[in-house]
């Protein structure tokens, strides 16, 4: 019986393993020369996995906008073709969303997929050109750090938190009374954010929050803040507080 | 819809009265102006005032093809790249981090980007005040930097001083990546000026403090290339809230100064926080007992290298000179030993004697290899050494791990020692004899022969005198083994307060990490050059031993070398009838390879090793 369980154990090892190495190994990274080549060769298309608002701000020149959460959903719209070529990419070297979003691509049967090496800042480095469809207009926007919200939230009556992340992340933990406004649906849900009240943006890093900020003031909101380092921040103060 | 309709039918009609008066655009056969229709103060008197004002509206955006598309909003205006004329700066700009991961514009900071005029304001405050709008950093404008700069101080730092203007760096401290080249950089942001003498002096502060941060291990450690494993400025001093030590907030203030350090060290006692981040201890004044600690071991080096260099010269030319006039004259010393006697072997070290040798060696060298980077952390070896053994983290490794060795050396001596007197225990009927032991001839206890024999070597180096006899063992090789024993009570305890300094905060205050540094270092420095100079010189170079005497390692020799040498320990063997228990056999050939192979490696490694200490001492 012993025996077994060790054998059992040896494969179920070996099996994961395997399954975690190649899972890796089978992303290709390109770099963003390859990957321009790749456009004009094989007809390849870039696509942005940020979300609709921030890939119309600035992307790779004639990039499709598909957010990683709705990949699934628009691709077989987009991208019918299951042997296209496909590059995906997001708008930092430490993002994940692009190996996420090729791995849901993956799944789906698609072929020829690669990511983007460094995101949109190598295409950048490269001195590679990009565009802006509807640009967000940059505005002064205000942050506060996680050890000040408390006084913040006593300062501001009327707050409405707004957390930014994807569904999964705000179920995981999110601020006492956040509401959640995924990021690649705020376009379309814009008029669900009160105008009359001041308005605390969270996202995952705060990396985000400030393009974020920056569309609420433009479209109307005019008390906005930001939330410095996001929600990981909240988690390193209450690690620290630990 | 339709007001778009009624919008542009209106426009149509103004440009078609305003063609027949001015334009410079073809409409038709009509030339027309862009302030035709695009009439806002900032277009037309600003825009005329401002600094771009004389290259035109197509001096930034491209003229457009169809006005018609235009006025219908079909067609937009295209910008030319502002690079086009700032090509220095945009170069800069694209590898930045406003620009790489936020997508910022030149407009998004020049904000009023149709009315730019020149700066009339401070540049520091105007640089400060545009970064605040995005970055309202409360922080900073508390700062001591920040309220200065607001004060019209020219010296102060304002944001692009540290972060760069155009080139703020990629590696921005919220990413998780670049830790490394952002500590560099800030690190080095921050000495950019607080080394500038004239600037420092300005503004009442000390022009040196780099230089003492330089030469405590925090900083030592940073020079070599290693800023995240020790502290930086930013980290007792933080990043934007830098405030004077008076103030109550301030991170240095003594009262918030324990948990400051607390950060990296934890559990410490609060008198941890009075060490000294950067002291000058040539400052008697500000620092007088740092002061007596530096005078005393670079008295301490004086004095031992100016007594035992100066002895090892006398010794060599004496030596030299000697073997130098006998051979002239073709005297050849003769023993009252025959052949076969004369070439006996005879016992001098036991087998634990010399594997201890060997193991202290080994330490010897781990910890001179591992310590002295630090020590010399300018030295262009001292980086290429570091990085060899895989980092300053390894080389701390391995410096402990050495340590360990040579503590469990010193403790085996110690134990050693303690049984050579008291061999039969520690009760009183079996301590009998204890004080001839420790001063007899088999002890490496100092007595009056010692002094005797000492001063008749003196006489023997200015031709005065015979050279003296010897018993077992001579006063310089007392002084050898009793340098090192007293030497680990320096060395190793400031090792180990320097290893643990959490718990050694529960001993003693914080400025005695300091002296501990100051004693580790100078003690290391005498160490290594005594061994390196005056113990190889006296038990190895000299005329008589040189290249090598494995003595140490075979832990044999003839019958004939100890008649030459230590013949009153000859002479003592022979009448006690000792003589026979300490014959042994030649050493086997396996072993004299194995010695002279260590032996040699060890004495051109010290030799080398010493070429390098002096060259930088001098040169470095």
């Amino acid at each position: 019986m012993r025996r077994l369980q060790l054998i059992f154990l040896f494969f179920f090892t070996l099996t994961f393993f395997s399954f975690a190495s190649e899972k890796v190994s089978s992303q290709r990274y390109i770099d963003p020369l390859t990957a321009k080549n790749l456009v004009k060769e094989k007809g390849a298309v870039f696509v942005d996995t940020m979300s609709y608002l921030e890939c119309m701000d600035h992307r790779i020149p004639g990039s499709l906008c598909i957010s990683l959460e709705e990949f699934e959903k628009r691709s077989p719209q987009l991208l019918k073709d299951k042997t296209q070529h496909i590059i995906f990419y997001c708008e930092s070297d430490e993002c994940l969303r692009a190996g996420e979003t090729h791995n849901v691509a993956k799944t789906m049967g698609y072929e020829n997929l690669y990511i983007l090496d460094g995101g949109l800042p190598a295409w950048k480095r490269a001195g590679f050109e990009i565009e802006s469809i509807i640009r967000i207009r940059r505005q002064p926007v205000e942050s506060i750090k996680f050890n000040k919200l408390e006084e913040f939230k006593k300062q501001k009556k009327n707050l409405f938190i707004l957390d930014v992340r994807s569904e999964h992340l705000f179920k995981k933990g999110h601020l006492e009374g956040a509401v959640n406004i995924p990021l690649y649906v705020l376009h379309r849900r814009i008029k669900e954010i009160p105008k009359d009240r001041s308005v605390l943006v969270v996202d995952e890093t705060g990396k985000r929050s400030f393009l974020v900020c920056c569309y609420l003031i433009n479209n109307g909101i005019r008390d906005v803040t930001r939330l410095f380092g996001g929600m990981k921040e909240i988690e390193r103060g209450k690690k620290q507080k630990r | 819809m339709t007001v778009l309709k009624r919008k542009g039918l209106f426009l149509f009609f103004m440009l078609l009265i305003n063609s027949f008066f001015i334009g410079d655009m073809s409409y038709g056969m009509t030339k027309v102006a862009c302030t035709d229709c695009h009439r806002e103060r900032r277009f037309t008197t600003l825009f005329r005032e401002s600094v771009h004002g004389n290259i035109g509206c197509t001096g930034c955006h491209e003229p457009i093809k169809s006005l018609d598309r235009h006025i219908r909003k079909k067609e937009g205006l295209r910008l030319i790249s502002c690079g086009k004329c700032h090509g220095e700066i945009e170069k800069v700009y694209n590898n930045s981090f406003h620009y790489l991961y936020e997508d910022f514009r030149c407009y998004d900071c020049h904000y009023e980007i149709h009315g730019l005029k020149p700066q009339k304001e401070q540049i520091k405050i105007a640089i400060a005040k545009n970064c605040i709008r995005c970055h309202p950093n409360e922080e900073y404008a508390a700062s001591g930097h920040g309220a200065s700069v607001m004060k019209g101080n020219k010296d102060s730092a304002t944001c692009s001083d540290c972060h760069g203007l155009h080139d703020t760096k990629a590696y921005h401290t919220s990413t998780d990546k670049y830790i490394l080249e952002a500590r560099e950089f800030y690190n080095k942001a921050c000495k950019s000026c607080h080394s500038n003498y004239e600037m420092m002096r300005r503004n009442n502060l000390s022009p040196d403090t780099v230089k003492y941060y330089e030469e405590t291990y925090h900083g030592k450690v940073q020079d070599l290339g290693y800023p995240t494993s020790v502290a930086g400025c930013a980290d007792c001093h933080t990043t934007h809230n830098i405030l004077p030590k008076e103030h109550p907030d301030s991170t240095i203030n003594p009262k918030n100064l324990a948990k400051n350090c607390e950060r990296c060290h934890p559990k410490i006692h609060p008198r941890f926080a009075e060490y000294k981040a950067h002291p000058d201890y040539r400052d008697r004044k500000k620092y007088p007992i740092l002061y007596a600690s530096f005078v005393f071991m670079v008295g301490l080096l004086l004095i031992t290298f100016a007594f035992y260099w100066t002895h090892t010269l006398l010794w060599w030319r004496k030596v030299y000179w000697e073997k130098h006039r006998l051979e002239a004259l073709g005297i050849k010393l003769e023993t009252p030993l025959n052949h076969q006697e004369a070439n006996q072997e005879i016992k001098r070290f036991s087998i634990q004697d010399r594997v201890m040798h060997v193991f202290l060696v080994i330490s010897f060298f781990g910890l001179v290899i591992t310590g002295f980077p630090i020590k010399y952390h300018n030295a262009p070896w001292a980086k290429v050494l570091i990085k060899a053994m895989g980092g300053a983290h390894n080389a701390g490794l391995y410096h402990r791990i050495a340590a360990l060795i040579l503590i469990a050396l010193f403790l085996i001596t110690l134990w050693r020692c303690i049984k050579f007197v008291f061999p039969n225990g520690f009760e009183k009927k079996n301590r009998e004899g204890w004080k001839e032991r420790l001063f007899g001839p088999d002890s490496l206890m100092p007595n009056k022969k010692d002094w005797q024999q000492f001063k008749a070597m003196v006489k023997w180096f200015f031709n005065k005198g015979d050279y003296p006899h010897f018993d077992r063992w001579t006063y310089w090789e007392k002084f050898d083994f009793l340098a090192v024993f007293w030497g680990m009570f320096i060395i190793g305890g400031s090792g180990i307060t320097l290893w643990a300094p959490e718990l050694a905060s529960y001993i003693y205050p914080g400025w005695v990490f300091n002296i501990a540094s100051i004693f580790h270092s100078e003690e290391a420095l005498l160490a290594a050059l005594f061994i390196f100079t005056v113990h190889f010189f006296n038990t190895h170079l000299i005329p008589t031993k040189f290249p090598m005497d494995p003595i140490i390692f075979t832990g044999r020799y003839k019958l004939e070398e100890m008649w030459k040498n230590r013949r009153l320990e000859y002479e003592r063997l022979l009448k006690e009838g000792r003589i026979e228990t300490l014959k042994v056999k030649h050493p086997s050939i396996s072993l004299k390879i194995i010695s002279s192979m260590f032996g040699h490696a060890s004495l051109w490694l010290g030799l080398i090793f010493t070429l390098v200490l002096l060259w930088t001492f001098f040169f470095g």
